[in-house]
């Protein structure tokens, strides 16, 4: 026998026994609080976790409201666009998807990097937009070969076409991507890197009505994040229907009119403040910014002078020449400096605060009253006016007649302008207003700066004799074709007598039926009212100004705002043409021929 | 014969059965979606387990002993011919390629090592300070080698020994304090010359789990998650998402009690511990013949019990994720064949008892 006999002492083994026994116990009952604790006590966290773990909510982009006409004529719609999405998570060889990615899309491999980069923040399973706008037989190689490009996922998005391309694009602006910076500041959740935002126009100003609802898809992946199941969807909700007061056709008319030209043109139906047709030249084609845009595109785009980019109804800034010349008008008549019955004898210049000022006709008017001083837009009659008041009051008209301030149009990014006044002067340059400078103020010159939708709104407030409409390129907003709010009318008073409306209307009458710098807006049946003004780019002062002004860029903008009919207004023009040189001889035939145009389709109606 | 099948201790028998077939069950839920067929394998290795424990049981406990030391010596050859031509499964050496089945060679360590170190205790009278570092020195050897196939699990598992020798022959503590002197300096000239980073990773990770979520954290992590969201009484069987949707990791083998916790709820894992409980009770619990059969028995039943608590700790990430299986049920022909084998010597000291 190999094996020893028992030497060990019995109590020996009986500890043995116990020890065991009494680590056996307090080892299962550790375990078992352990066990415990993490799944009765913490549960509920622990099953959230897991279903995060196991839950993607994907977001499915809503399809951008329309924007029509009031007729219901498509401005801005949607089209299904192919885009090229990148996984991070299932990229086998980074170099190589680089590399197809750039096949794909046409970028160049650094692009394709630099996008890849922009998401480095989010998780490797989000879904990296890279190109958008895919070519359909693009689409159909990376489907058909899907094993072979794991890394690829081809989304179908809406996107935003505008089937009349650059047509009222100032009007509805364009979009573009989000970038991160707003979506830090954005409440969570309601845009995703890779949305559009409306950066300007209608697109912008009704961006929260047009964005719609965002669906979601909720889907079950597995760790290695492949789709297993999709366990809920919420569908997107197309945005809201932005129905415009534009009448397309009109501004149809007047695209092609001013085709071309560099100006702007803004027809205003009377009856509701509505905006008829809003015109910026030269224009640009919105669809390029909702596709992905060219960086060559952008810059020929962004650079060129004549700035396409800018809504020059409501962006750009010029002095309003002798258009000017109504507010001084009903300044004068409001505060009794003039009367129906004052009069200036014009010789074609004045020497006042010694200085020559001219009239633009060298050989003089003769004697002017009121109405024949605005029939011929007469400097000398209006110098001696400016010199009878001083700025401020002149300032406190142009003010109530919405010049040198905002509109409130509902388009956004309006620029201000500026109506000069002592105080004013004082703060700018700290110096005193000096009585000359109001000469210069008087016809519409000098540091006078407004837009064409201020001289808009003034005529429209001349028109309605004192009544001041509210501007608006809205009609209505529509939800599933049903209207859900629409816009009301308003008007404000302005602080003036009805009767001065009424003398001033009758020059306004004369500067196109009379034998005034008008006629050429002249329509036989329609009595249409209407200034001309001219605003200078070179001083008549400066010894070059024939031969400058012979070149486009040196000729002075040309004016014409106007209302018909006289009784019972209905439609307000402003016509600015940049260079445009004499006003009576350029602005004032285009008015003429939109007033032409709608009237006769009116008839027609 | 008769009185074999009479005292032959039934009750733990089934115990032992319980659990191998529960894993069985467990494993084929853990790769049904992803259709492996792990469970047929472990139904194999099962069958040939329960030959392997009818083999060993029927062999006299002497014959055992008395052949220790050269089943011992045998073994520290395989393992080191192991390393120097074994196939590489894994970034480990420690799988033999027979007949189209790997095979974890060290698994078949721990009994002769048990064996060979009761016969040890119960030579040495007292545990003077040369007897202690030899016998460390016999535990330490076959350790290394297996260290260096890597497997980090077992040759950790077979550490447990240590202790055990310590406690069952009370070493006085200066002997203590030199030899783990010794250990250490072993260890740290070790860390520094055999571990390979990603096994120093992952005794670093265990550290601070929630820092590693990519790599050895992440699945500590999503183990908590699966026992814990299963809850009292678990989302049903093969119903554990963490499980199905395949973030639980290593679910058939070093994770399985956290397919249990996930699908069959804390019901499950207390009928489990309670399973364990009862089968350690038993096989510490009876009288014995002679001393080495008192040394294998605490040895054996030692090491079973500290790899059942290692990796129970290690799902819920109190303890460092070291590839330790669940004895008896985790995938894994090697380990059972062992445990099986093992258990097979305890059942005969036991029938030997009742029979003297």
């Amino acid at each position: 026998m190999y094996l020893s006999k028992r030497k060990l002492p019995p109590e020996f083994v009986k500890k043995a026994a116990a020890v065991s026994t009494v680590f056996l116990a307090v080892a299962f009952t550790a375990i078992f609080v352990a066990f415990w604790s993490i799944q009765i006590v913490h549960n509920v966290t622990y099953r959230q976790l897991a279903i995060r773990n196991i839950t993607r909510t994907v977001p499915l982009p809503a399809p951008r409201g329309m924007v029509v006409d009031r007729f219901g004529a498509v401005i801005a719609e949607n089209k299904i666009n192919f885009t090229l999405y990148l996984v991070r998570e299932n990229v086998e060889d980074m170099d190589k998807t680089i590399t197809r990615a750039s096949f794909f899309s046409g970028k160049s491999v650094d692009e394709v990097r630099a996008i890849i980069a922009k998401y480095k923040k989010h998780a490797s399973f989000y879904r990296i937009p890279v190109k958008s706008n895919l070519p359909l037989g693009t689409v159909i190689f990376i489907q058909s070969r899907q094993d072979e490009f794991p890394e690829f996922e081809i989304g179908q998005e809406p996107s935003r076409t505008c089937p009349q391309a650059e047509l009222a694009a100032h009007v509805l602006g364009h979009i573009s991507e989000v970038s991160e910076e707003e979506l830090d500041a954005a409440p969570p959740g309601a845009y995703h890197l890779g949305d559009y935002v409306g950066r300007s126009g209608v697109e912008k100003q009704y961006e929260s009505f047009l964005k719609g609802m965002k669906g979601a898809q909720t889907v079950i992946k597995n760790s290695v994040e492949k789709i297993q199941e999709i366990s809920g969807e919420s569908k997107p909700e197309i945005g809201d229907t932005i129905v415009l007061t534009l009448d397309l056709g009109l501004q149809r008319y007047i695209e092609e009119l001013l085709d071309g030209e560099s100006g702007a043109v803004g027809v205003l139906d009377l009856k509701t403040g509505g905006i008829l047709a809003l015109v910026s030249k030269p224009a640009f084609d919105p669809e390029i910014f909702s596709a992905e845009m060219e960086l060559e595109e952008w810059r020929a785009i962004s650079s060129d002078p004549r700035k396409p980019l800018q809504n020059k109804f409501l962006q750009g800034i010029y002095s309003p020449g002798s258009v000017f010349k109504i507010v001084m008008a009903l300044a004068g008549l409001q505060e009794n400096v003039i009367g129906p019955g004052t009069t200036v004898s014009c010789s074609g210049s004045q020497m006042f605060y010694d200085r020559v000022f001219h009239c633009w006709n060298p050989g003089g008017h003769g004697v002017m009253n009121l109405f024949s001083a605005l029939e011929n837009s007469c400097n000398i009659y209006f110098y001696n006016l400016g010199r009878r008041m001083d700025i401020d009051t002149i300032a406190r008209y142009a003010r109530l007649l919405g010049l040198g301030d905002v509109s409130g149009i509902d388009l956004p990014n309006e620029n201000g302008g500026l109506v000069p006044s002592s105080a004013w002067k004082l703060e700018a340059f700290r110096q005193r207003w000096f009585p000359g400078e109001t000469i210069s103020v008087a016809i519409g010159h000098g540091s006078l700066n407004v837009t064409p939708v201020q001289l808009l709104r003034m005529i429209a407030t001349v028109a309605l004799r004192g009544r001041m409409p509210r501007l608006h390129v809205l009609q209505r907003i529509e939800k599933q074709g049903r209207a859900v709010r629409e816009f009301a009318p308003e008007f404000d008073q302005v602080p003036i007598a009805a009767e001065n409306f009424e003398m001033v209307i009758e020059g306004l009458f004369r500067v196109v039926n009379g034998s005034g710098t008008g006629w050429g807006a002249r329509v036989d049946g329609l009595d249409i009212c209407g200034k001309t003004g001219t605003s200078q780019i070179i001083a008549k002062e400066n010894p070059f100004y024939k031969r400058l002004t012979k070149e486009k860029k040196f000729m002075p903008h040309s004016w014409f705002v106007s209302f018909a009919p006289r009784k019972d207004p209905r439609l307000a023009m402003v016509v600015l043409v940049e260079n445009g040189g004499d006003a009576g001889a350029i602005a004032a035939p285009l008015a003429g021929q939109i007033y032409r145009k709608y009237f006769e389709n009116e008839g027609l109606r | 014969m008769k009185d074999y099948v009479r005292f032959f201790d039934k009750f733990t028998f089934a115990l032992l059965l319980l659990l191998a077939l529960a894993g069985i069950l467990l494993i084929y839920s853990a790769g049904y979606f992803t259709r492996e067929t792990h469970y047929l394998k472990q139904a194999a290795w099962l069958l040939v387990s329960l030959a392997g424990f009818f083999a060993v049981f029927s062999l006299k406990i002497d014959f055992l002993f008395r052949t220790s030391f050269a089943v011992y010596a045998t073994l520290l050859v395989i393992l080191a011919l192991q390393l120097a031509v074994g196939g590489t499964v894994a970034r480990t050496k420690s799988w033999f390629r027979l007949w189209g089945i790997g095979a974890q060679f060290s698994e078949f360590v721990k009994v002769p090592l048990a064996i060979y170190l009761a016969r040890l205790l119960a030579q040495y009278e007292k545990m003077d300070g040369w007897a202690f570092i030899k016998v460390l020195a016999i535990i330490l050897v076959p350790v290394a080698l297996i260290v260096l196939q890597p497997d980090m699990g077992v040759s950790f598992i077979l550490c447990s020994f240590i202790p055990l020798v310590i406690l069952l022959k009370k070493v006085r503590p200066t002997v203590l304090v030199v030899s783990f002197l010794l250990v250490l300096l072993g260890g740290i000239v070790g860390w520094q010359s055999v571990l390979k980073p990603y096994q120093k990773d992952r005794i670093i990770s265990f550290m601070n789990p929630s820092e590693y979520k990519t790599s050895t954290g992440y699945h500590v992590i999503q183990s908590k998650i699966a026992i814990g969201s299963g809850g009292l009484n678990g989302k049903g069987f093969m119903k554990g998402s963490q499980s199905r949707y395949e973030f639980l990791p290593a679910r058939h083998t070093d994770f399985i009690v956290s397919v249990i916790g996930e699908e069959l709820g804390f019901v499950f894992i207390g009928i489990l511990f309670f399973v364990f409980f009862l089968l350690f009770y038993r096989q510490f619990h009876f009288s014995f013949q002679n001393d080495e059969e008192f040394y294998f028995v605490y040895l054996f039943n030692g090491l079973i019990l500290f790899q059942f608590l290692v990796n129970v700790s290690m799902a819920i990430g109190f303890f460092p994720v070291l590839g330790v299986s669940l004895p008896f049920v985790s995938y894994g022909g090697s380990s059972l064949l062992s445990f099986f084998v093992g258990e097979a010597i305890i059942f005969r000291v036991k029938i030997n008892n009742y029979l003297a």
